[in-house]
């Protein structure tokens, strides 16, 4: 078995499938030598790049000398363009590009002034040792200068693929020109072997290959010859170089082809050449690096071949770089009618140019200007008959007319399993189809729709990242500051006077008297204080609820019986204001049953609620009273939305209760009333909703109601601080309220736990947060005040915020909700410092507040997953 | 400076399907004049007819789908068609035969599919095959060879049997007036001799085996041969298919013949008896209805080339090409879906 590199001595050749032999109609133009046309007026140096890797060197109005640089970019991948000619910039515009769709390009428009001045840099030629010495970076920084690009088409920056990712064992230098008309290689093999042998020396002294091969195609046997002479001339190493005479056949020329046919190899889908350890070199582009290694030359003309039968002079040019097209055809005779094609590339890959005005390019190789005789209109597709001949044609060995089936019906992720992308677009598919299919178009087609496809794929996916990593930000952000909070508080707490605790231990102090008091009344025994009255309506409402646990039945009887006690009792004594105590606390209790009763039993909901209305209608009650009516209508709550675990609760109505219990609060005028009403008031409504939120586990709780409920609770706190006027008093009713919209909240919390709220939510709550800052800001006067109510606003913002987001993952909460909550409470604490006047006061409500809306509005997040407006009466 | 913008490739061969089309009829002309030269002006006027019933019926298909009628027509495909059908019905079977074959495989096997190029089954053998079920009588009279008749049937009388209902009978009262052979092609007379118990070498004796393969067959077959082989040349078909179909019948019927050669047509006579020739090169090779890849070509024609031998030894027809083709066609999409040619740069796939 022998090894690549002896078989590739011994000159084997493999054989590439497909392939076609089109007419070769290279003698039109190969029979002289490279002539030099007359030069234009104006020379057009597209400059895509400008503004991704490199800017403009030049501006309008500059005189610019002959090769120099146009653009400055400091990118590795920077290719520099050169101009052509001396003359002036007169414009840097948009004009038609070098395309198939003369798609307007950035371009920079040099007026030649004939001069010939060449810029500093380009110096005489090197001696080889001189060359030999220089390092490889230097020489690829020239190479890079000098703007060298693939000249065999695909103008690919000879420089990157001079610095390969792997060790290459095998140059190929690529003289095939397998198109038919071109013969631009081969006029350039024939007449400056050398100077592309000191080429081909330059990549050997850069990358050190084993193996270097000339690859010519046999139709050229002067090249060949002349390239063989050059070789044995150079000072290459003994048998490293060679050249290879391939059999004519296109497409040949194609690098896959080639390598295919000079090792045996395929290039893996996907992959380049370099990953063979192969590179593959165009005989113009060894020129070129001769030209700027030895000479400092950039690439501003190369050759070009005019041809067709519809130009006077076919042949090969040297042309500068830029040259518009139209003034090739006007130098070169062309005899074509307007009508008549203008191909850019040979016939086979080549493109029609839409605009003659467009220039020359690097990578243009010939202009083919054909007779109708040679290239005839496209005839009409007719119907593909499945004869194969494409398939037998195909280099790629590719099923063409599967393609050609799944690109019609626009199958393309089909087609792309059919290899697509493998397609070089070589044409011969088209070339031997006999129904005059244009298959390579349907492929282009085909082609570029994936690659949108897969442009957009990609694009999704970055927003998808970008949006992870903003939801990572925020998520860090929050805890970031949710630290700074728990700092912020636990300072706050280490402030705090020794007076600021003993008023919040006194209120918790009587929070729990009172719940020690509901406990002992259990044994229903009625005195006359006042807390043994309180005692007494407690046991009432707790006999009604287990009555009503016990049967529903003796519950609407239960009811009815208690409802018309009250009534007639406030019919007797309706207009009276001087109600006995136990007749009104009597009052209250039932009441508070009435309504209990009637959430129960709705048919007998239309008595009860008859006297509750009318027993409401009296005014001023008395302090106790007061208090025995709000704990009796906080238990009435709880017993009934506790027995209701089955049920739904009518949340309109637990609502109703509180806001009365607070409009309760609110009437009072005595500074002692108003303490004891308001910490009553609290503790009933704290106990009421934590009692609703625990036993709504399973169901839904209606989350507006909860919500209502906290607002009505912060409505309360404002209330209070608008129209009381002791300090004193408003410091404890605040407190008290606090805490028991605290304790509700967290109630509320734990037992939704499994409800979620969305996680938008807490970037508006973030909004929030901040508008409520600006408010306090905006509104509180004393600088204390507002210190130390940012702190605590602060922090119970910080709290909602994780609790919500805690419980937060799959269900969806009407965001706008939860806004209008914050906004709420924003407004709420911006009215405390409004009118509540003693700094004192300010400080303290403010926390206050704060607090409370904070926890409010976590918990309405929490719990509103269906928002239900029908409840927010 | 306005062009008229196409896209690359800029040349194109001069191969048309029209050409193409016309080409193969051509190479077909040697079988078609062997077949005249043994059954008469009979074969000629069926051609005739069919042909002209083809692309009567593809125009008027053409134009009630509003597709361009000259335009299709002149890619010959139906003229081909008709063609095939003609040479492939009994010489002196009626009229309506012919007409109702090329009718259904016009519009029904072809048109209906979408027309050139999208229909499943080959349209000719499609409509044999239907004939042959629908009508058996008049599709296995064959007239005798005339080699083996001693008399030729002048171009009027073919014409006033094919054309004035002459029937069954009639035909095999004339034929038998003259020569009192009954005629049938040899393929059914092995067919039935077998049956009736003789071994191959006694059939083999009867007067119209006289040459070995029966008279006028091996040389008909020889003719197409002589087509393909100009076919293959000017490579208006692949290698594949028929040099599949042939290897395939050759290797099945020398197994055959092998292990019982009382009973089993030699490999010659499968090769050169029937439609062998006409089916291998002018027939299975519709590239419409054949498998597209080099592999593919070669597993379609040996799947028709063991379909064949199978129905010809131990099926109930005395040929089967048709049925072959046919059922190779049902198997071409899956053919080519599972042999698909590695493409270039990539690991050999499946």
């Amino acid at each position: 078995m022998l090894t690549l590199l002896e078989q590739i001595d011994k000159g084997t050749l493999w054989r590439i499938p497909g392939g076609i032999h089109p007419p070769e109609h290279k003698s039109l133009s190969n029979q002289s030598e490279i002539a030099r046309l007359p030069l234009a007026d104006h020379y057009l140096i597209p400059v895509p790049g400008v503004g991704e890797n490199c800017t403009l060197a030049v501006k309008v109005g500059d005189a610019v000398t002959k090769g120099q640089a146009l653009t400055m970019g400091e990118g590795f991948r920077h290719l520099p363009v050169h101009a052509p000619v001396s003359g002036k910039v007169i414009a840097i515009e948009e004009r038609a590009s070098n395309h198939a769709s003369a798609l307007p390009v950035l371009t920079c428009v040099i007026e030649n002034d004939h001069q010939e001045q060449w810029t500093d840099s380009v110096h005489g030629p090197l001696s080889p040792e001189q060359v030999a010495e220089m390092d490889s970076d230097t020489i690829i920084r020239r190479i890079q200068a000098a703007g060298i690009a693939g000249l065999g088409g695909a103008a690919f920056p000879t420089h990157i693929k001079l610095k390969p990712v792997s060790d290459i064992e095998l140059l190929i230098i690529n003289g095939v020109e397998c198109e038919p008309y071109i013969s631009s290689d081969d006029r350039l093999m024939q007449e400056a072997c050398d100077e592309i042998v000191r080429g081909i020396a330059i990549i050997h002294q850069l990358l050190n290959p084993k193996r270097i091969i000339v690859a010519i195609e046999d139709n050229k046997p002067k090249a060949i010859e002349q390239m063989e002479h050059a070789l044995n001339r150079s000072q290459l190493p003994n048998h490293c170089a060679r050249v290879n005479k391939i059999p004519t056949l296109y497409p040949s020329g194609g690098e896959k082809q080639l390598i295919q046919i000079l090792t045996g190899q395929e290039v893996p889908s996907g992959a380049i050449p370099a990953n063979l350890g192969i590179l593959v070199q165009n005989v113009g582009t060894a020129y070129s690096i001769a030209q700027a290694v030895y000479r400092n030359m950039p690439l501003i003309e190369r050759v070009v071949t005019l041809t067709g039968q519809n130009v006077a002079k076919p042949g090969n040019y040297w042309v500068p770089i830029g040259t518009p097209v139209e003034h090739l055809l006007e130098v070169a005779q062309f005899r074509g009618d307007t009508n008549a094609p203008v191909i850019i590339g040979g016939p086979m890959m080549g493109y029609m140019l839409p605009d003659v005005a467009a220039p020359i390019t690097k990578g243009t190789n010939c202009v083919l200007m054909p007779s109708e005789q040679e290239v005839a209109p496209p005839s009409p597709e007719q119907p593909c008959i499945r004869c194969g001949e494409c398939a037998q044609a195909c280099p790629a060995q590719l099923l063409p007319q599967q393609l050609f089936w799944h690109a019609k019906a626009q199958e393309y992720d089909k087609a792309a399993s059919y290899n697509l992308r493998d397609c070089i677009e070589c044409g011969c598919c088209s070339y031997v189809c006999p129904s005059d299919i244009p298959l390579v178009e349907y492929y282009r087609v085909a082609k570029s729709a994936l690659r949108q496809e897969a442009e957009e794929k990609k694009q999704a996916e970055l927003a998808k990242q970008r949006f992870d990593s903003r939801t990572l930000r925020l998520e860090q952000e929050k805890r970031a500051r949710e630290e700074k909070a728990k700092q912020a508080a636990e300072r706050r707490k280490a402030q705090m006077t020794g007076s600021d605790k003993d008023a919040v231990a006194a209120a918790m102090a009587r929070i729990k008297a009172k719940k020690a008091a509901d406990e002992q009344s259990s044994t229903g025994s009625t005195t006359d204080k006042p807390q043994d009255k309180v005692a007494a309506a407690i046991a009432r409402a707790k006999a009604k609820k287990a009555a009503q646990k016990g049967d529903a039945t003796t519950a609407t009887e239960t009811a009815e019986q208690q409802t018309s006690t009250p009534r007639a009792t406030s019919a007797d004594n309706g207009d009276s204001a001087t109600l006995s105590q136990k007749e009104k606390v009597a009052a209250a209790i039932a009441r508070a049953k009435a309504k209990k009763a009637a959430q129960n039993a709705p048919e007998s909901g239309d008595t009860s609620q008859t006297p509750a209305q009318e027993t409401e209608a009296n005014a001023p009650l008395s302090q106790k009273e007061k208090v025995a009516a709000a704990i009796a209508r906080a238990k009435a709550k709880k017993a009934a939305q506790a027995s209701a675990s089955d049920e739904q609760v009518t949340p309109s109505e637990s609502q109703t209760n509180i806001q009365n219990g607070a409009r309760d609060g609110a009437k009072a005028s005595s500074p002692e009333t108003i303490k004891k009403a308001k910490i009553a008031a609290a503790v009933a409504k704290a106990k009421a909703n934590k009692a609703a939120q625990a036993s709504a586990g399973d169901e839904q709780v209606a989350p507006s109601e909860s919500q209502t409920n906290i607002q009505n609770g912060a409505q309360d706190g404002s209330q209070d601080g608008d129209k009381t006027s002791t300090p004193e008093a408003i410091k404890k009713a605040k407190i008290a309220a606090a805490v028991a919209k605290a304790k509700a909240k967290k109630a509320a919390q734990v037992s939704a736990s499994d409800e979620q709220a969305a996680p938008s939510e807490s970037q508006t709550n973030i909004q929030n947060g901040a508008q409520d800052r600006a408010q306090d800001d905006g509104n509180a006067s004393s600088p204390e005040a507002i210190k130390k109510a940012k702190i605590a606003a602060a922090v119970a913002k910080a709290k909602a915020k994780k609790a919500a987001q805690a419980s937060a993952s799959d269900e969806q909460v009407a965001p706008s909700e939860s806004q209008t909550n914050n906004q709420d409470g924003a407004l709420d604490g911006a009215q405390d410092g409004d009118k509540t006047s003693p700094p004192e006061a300010i400080k303290k409500a403010k926390i206050a507040a704060a607090v409370a809306k904070a926890k409010a509005k976590k918990l309405a997040k929490a719990q509103a997953e269906t928002p239900n407006n029908e409840h927010k009466d | 400076m306005a062009f008229k913008l196409a896209s690359s490739p800029h040349l194109s061969t001069k191969a048309q399907t029209r050409g193409l089309m016309f080409k193969v009829m051509l190479c077909a002309l040697p079988g078609v004049l062997a077949q005249c030269y043994f059954f008469g002006w009979g074969t000629l006027i069926q051609i005739a007819l069919a042909i002209a019933i083809a692309v009567a019926t593809e125009a008027a298909v053409l134009k009630l789908r509003a597709r361009p009628v000259g335009k299709t027509i002149s890619d010959n495909s139906a003229a081909l068609t008709g063609l095939l059908i003609g040479v492939a019905i009994p010489a002196l079977a009626p009229w309506w035969i012919a007409a109702i074959g090329v009718v259904f495989a016009i519009l029904v096997v072809k048109q209906l599919y979408g027309g050139l190029g999208n229909n499943i089954f080959n349209p000719a053998m499609a409509a044999y095959v239907m004939l042959l079920i629908s009508f058996p009588v008049q599709m296995t009279t064959w007239v005798a060879p005339s080699g083996a008749a001693l008399n030729d049937i002048g171009l009027m009388q073919s014409l006033s049997i094919i054309f004035q209902g002459a029937d069954a009978e009639q035909i095999l009262a004339y034929r038998a007036g003259i020569d009192g052979v009954t005629m049938a092609t040899p393929l059914d007379a092995v067919k039935t001799g077998l049956s009736t118990g003789l071994t191959l070498d006694e059939i083999l004796t009867k007067a119209s085996f006289s040459d070995g393969f029966g008279i006028g067959w091996a040389a008909i077959n020889l003719a197409y041969l002589a087509g393909g082989l100009v076919m293959l040349k000017l490579k208006l078909i692949r290698w594949q298919i028929s040099t599949a179909i042939l290897a395939s019948l050759f290797v099945c019927a020398s197994i055959g013949y092998l292990l019982s050669p009382d009973t089993h047509m030699g490999p010659l006579m499968h090769l050169f008896s029937g439609a062998t020739m006409l089916a291998a090169f002018f027939i299975a090779t519709d590239p419409v209805t054949a498998a597209t890849s080099t592999r593919g070509r070669l597993i379609f024609g040996a799947l028709i080339g063991l379909l064949v031998y199978l129905i010809r030894s131990f099926g109930g027809y005395p040929d089967a090409f048709a049925f072959a083709v046919l059922l190779a066609n049902l198997c071409a999409p899956f053919i080519d879906y599972y042999v698909k040619p590695r493409a270039y740069g990539h690991r050999a796939s499946r």
